[in-house]
């Protein structure tokens, strides 16, 4: 029978950074994951002479040398930096509603105040003092949580404790009156998954900072790259990857982790272990009932599963730019009703009521696409509740059925997209939930409502020795869930060091 | 974080209160309890049971083996998906990537048809040694050789070799079961009119439908034919199908039937967008790929260690997974072709061969991970094998 130190659940972001650390740590650690290739989400697919990036859109956290990210203090940390190469995008978004707003931001706060400055003139006031109070309050959450100020307290961080559970919206309508400015500043609430009236205003002030301050970055190789990097550097540092090998279930003996039983029964030994599957598949799949105390069910019934999406990967025979493409990221809108989106994520079908990402990276990395093509993604989120109601035999016929409705609104705004492309591949929520095991296909974790948020649900140790990572115990998308793994690797370093 | 820190912030209470009503009004996640995998399992199931209700003898080379669920239903598939045939075969546990060839109206069987490969491994252990009420696991259908309603039109032209007509005998037959809009010119090769598979299917259902056309081209024929001959040439092609401009062709077939025919179609402008090409295995002699390296023959051996495994004796023209198969090594697998990516394993040292137009990733590369399936070994070599049960 194998024994490690630690058995990690999930070649996903989190359980390759957890691995990382392990194995750099000098713990005897082992991944197993179900999959053939590391990376869950952050993984890509060939189909003709294309290979697509299934998730990254814009990697937050890097910045540059002189100015480095927290993410990149963490890859550099890993040992990674130097097979990788990121490449910071020149804009921050493209936004529209076609006929009435068409702008792009830069990832400068200067440049991004003066252009929509130049839009709204007559809001020049609040936009200034919507950007000082995201610089401010961002500003005391550094202070007091990334730099772990022993005290923190209201009047060291006045405005974090005034706006620390304060919904975007609110503070939107504070400082403007035009929904149009409203809307333009506001397309990074799909990369949370809530729309501003639900979404708290310090998530939104965090993304727009990072964004801005270490700029949006893409990697060469897409996310794959990362993925493979991390996994060879847990392989160079003595630990063990082993693929194709699904847990099915986590031992315990009187209270504490034991191990895991992989599907096909064979006992693997660890006194720590680290989930990145979900926090149901963890607790509901992997555990018996009685297994799993009482706080735990308590946690997942206040809670409510993140959206899925349904995403086009267009392989397209011309460049972008004799397809009018010219912004690498694209927010293509129908209205200013953020709550109806919201609501309509709820629905199969796509019309001009959804709003929908449209990227493009060929623009910034030549070698994303074969010379003289484009590869684009069209995303936009749904949830998976109404695709499990969609019957096997007419999954396919629905699958194209959606994915026509959605060109049908990407052509409006690129007309003739539909006539040059070589390679489709279509991701309904199913296709989420059979390639991340996450219920209904959940690509962003728990709702990050602002009552989840760690203030009221931290992440904590409900079953000695079992340790979460990833987007279901906290903040989802790139940079969150490859720090969450980070951190959550060295916790075990610490615990494992405790017991020797 | 510190609970006194929340207490303090503006609005705890009202926030407090949203907490506690989701305490009591929301939702029991114990009853997801398997719900992803009992749904999974109706359109993707990992592992599918069959048995051999019926077998059909087709050519002197080809029998149609019919499979039906061991227990509960087949999953849907698209109309050219495969299935992967797992087999044991003189102690070798390997595979096979089979295209459905019945409709996929017809929910109750999969058809899947094999035709004798000269000294192949599994066509013929199926040929010779399956017998009716056989059982037989496979993987569930897969592949993206299908037809996609949104961007190719309602002409198209098949072009198939060999035993390379069954994912179009699939297609062929969805359109006449259901009735469909697509109009079809179905170019066939063979080798001989002995080895042509479901002719008089193809030849009833031809004049019977208004938008089928069946071509089949006989490359040395016996002196009674009088169909066309030699080889699938452009000039054929147009022939039977009309302008090329504005179909889309499809071709399924041996390495050197898409060697010659993409180059006919190129030559008459066809773009890459119009073309698409089943994935059909690896090169019959590989050493006769452009970029094999001079002076190793395909008989050439080669040794290969497997880190904390077996160090084996390997065979330059024989692909790696089904070496590795041979060991008794069964890393996972499903295409053969490369394009899955289930049999990858990383070449630590030493140099493989590669054929052209195998998709690989960027981040591959610099790594050294590879498809098994179409990798050859042209060195010695050393290769960490991950998903080694």
């Amino acid at each position: 029978m194998e024994t490690y130190d630690a058995v990690i659940i999930g070649a996903g972001n989190a359980g390759l950074t957890a691995g990382a650390a392990l194995a750099q740590g000098g713990a005897k650690v082992v991944v197993l994951e179900r999959h053939t290739i590391p990376g869950g989400c952050a993984t890509s697919f060939c189909r003709g002479r294309f290979e697509f990036e299934v998730a990254l859109h814009q990697l937050s956290g890097i910045g540059t040398p002189e100015k480095p990210g927290p993410l990149r203090m963490v890859l550099d940390q890993l040992g990674v930096m130097e097979h990788l190469t990121f490449m910071p995008m020149s804009d921050l978004y493209h936004v529209m509603i076609p006929g009435k707003l068409d702008i792009l931001l830069e990832p400068d706060r200067a440049r991004t105040t003066a252009t929509l400055k130049h839009h709204f003139p007559d809001e020049a006031e609040g936009i200034d003092a919507f950007f000082d109070l995201v610089y401010r309050v961002f500003g005391e959450v550094i202070g007091a949580f990334y730099f772990k100020d022993p005290d923190v307290h209201r009047d060291k961080y006045p405005l974090y404790f005034q706006y620390g559970l304060k919904p975007l919206q609110a503070v939107l309508d504070d400082h403007f009156r035009d929904p149009l400015l409203k809307t333009a500043l506001t397309p990074y609430w799909t990369y949370m998954g809530l729309p501003p009236s639900q979404l708290s205003f310090i998530d939104m002030a965090a993304m727009l900072f990072a964004y801005i301050e270490f700029l949006p970055f893409h990697l060469q190789g897409g996310s794959q790259a990362l993925s493979t990097a991390l996994a060879d550097r847990i392989v160079q540092c003595g630990g063990r990857i082993r693929y194709n090998c699904p847990v099915a279930r986590i031992l315990v003996e009187n209270g504490r982790v034991t191990g895991v039983a992989t599907a096909e029964g064979e006992t693997i030994r660890a006194r720590q272990v680290v989930s990145n599957a979900s926090k149901i598949a963890t607790y509901v799949d992997m555990l018996a009932p009685d297994q799993v105390p009482a706080a735990v069910w308590g946690e997942l019934k206040r809670t409510s599963i993140s959206p899925s999406a349904f995403t086009l990967y267009l392989g397209l025979d011309q460049p972008p730019e004799a397809l009018g493409i010219s912004s690498s990221t694209n927010f293509i809108l129908g209205h200013t009703d953020a709550d109806m989106a919201y609501a309509r994520m709820k629905d199969r079908d796509i019309d001009h009521r959804d709003g929908m990402m449209m990227t493009c990276y060929t623009l910034i990395d030549p070698t994303f696409s074969p010379p003289g093509t484009s590869q684009v993604a069209l995303i936009t989120l749904k949830f998976g509740d109404a695709w499990l109601q969609v019957p096997p035999a007419q999954y396919a016929a629905e699958k194209y059925r959606v994915a026509d409705a959605m060109l049908q609104q990407a052509e409006q705004v690129f007309p003739g997209l539909r006539t040059h492309i070589e390679e489709m591949e279509i991701a309904t929520p199913i296709t989420h939930m059979r390639y991340l095991g996450t219920p209904r296909g959940a690509i962003y974790g728990f709702e990050k409502h602002i009552k989840d948020s760690p203030v009221f649900l931290p992440n904590q140790m409900h079953i000695e020795g079992l340790f979460l990572a990833g987007g279901w115990v906290g903040g989802n998308g790139f940079q969150p869930t490859l720090e969450s793994g980070f951190k959550t690797g060295q916790a075990v370093l610490r615990r494992l060091e405790m017991h020797q | 974080m510190k609970r006194d820190i929340a207490q303090q912030l503006e609005g705890y209470q009202d926030v407090l209160q949203l907490v506690q009503a989701a305490e009591t009004l929301g939702e029991d996640f114990s009853s997801e309890r398997g719900a992803v995998a009992a749904y999974l399992n109706r359109l993707h199931p990992a592992r599918l049971s069959l048995r051999v209700s019926h077998i059909q003898m087709e050519t002197p080379s080809t029998k149609t083996f019919r499979m039906v669920p061991v227990d509960g239903v087949l999953p849907p598939f698209q109309a050219g998906q495969y299935v992967a045939l797992q087999v044991e075969v003189n102690g070798i546990r390997t595979n096979r990537p089979l295209s459905i060839a019945s409709s996929p109206s017809q929910t109750g069987y999969y058809d899947l048809t094999v035709k004798r490969v000269p000294g192949g491994l599994v066509s013929n252990y199926l040929l010779d040694t399956i017998q009716v009420g056989d059982h037989l696991a496979s993987s569930a259908p897969d592949g993206s050789f299908v037809y996609n309603p949104l961007l190719h039109g309602r002409r198209l032209v098949f072009i198939a070799g060999g035993s390379g007509i069954t994912p179009f005998m699939s297609m062929i037959r969805e359109v006449s079961d259901r009735g469909l809009d697509r109009h079809i010119t179905l170019v066939y090769g063979n080798r001989s009119e002995d080895d042509i598979i479901y002719h008089d299917e193809l030849t009833v259902m031809a004049a019977r439908l208004a938008n089928l056309t069946y071509v089949p081209v006989v490359e040395q024929p016996g002196p009674a034919y009088t169909g066309e001959k030699g080889f699938m040439t452009g000039a054929l092609i147009e022939k039977a199908a009309g302008n090329l401009n504005g179909a889309m062709v499809y071709l399924c077939g041996p390495s050197g039937m898409y060697d010659f025919c993409l180059a006919e179609l190129q030559a008459r402008g066809v773009t890459a967008r119009r073309i698409r090409r089943e994935m059909f295995g690896p090169p019959v002699n590989v050493s006769r790929s452009p970029g094999w390296p001079a002076g190793i023959e395909e008989d050439d051996h080669f040794t290969v260690s497997i880190v904390d495994g077996p160090t084996i004796s390997a065979r330059a023209g024989t692909p790696l997974l089904n070496t590795f198969e041979e060991a008794g090594l069964a890393p996972p697998s499903q295409c053969r072709s490369g394009e899955c990516s289930m049999c990858r394993v990383r070449v630590m040292k030493g140099r493989v061969f590669q054929p052209a137009g195998v998709p690989l990733r960027q981040s591959d590369h610099r790594l050294g991970y590879v498809h098994g399936c179409v990798s050859y070994p042209v060195e010695d070599l050393e290769i960490l094998m991950e998903a080694r049960r």
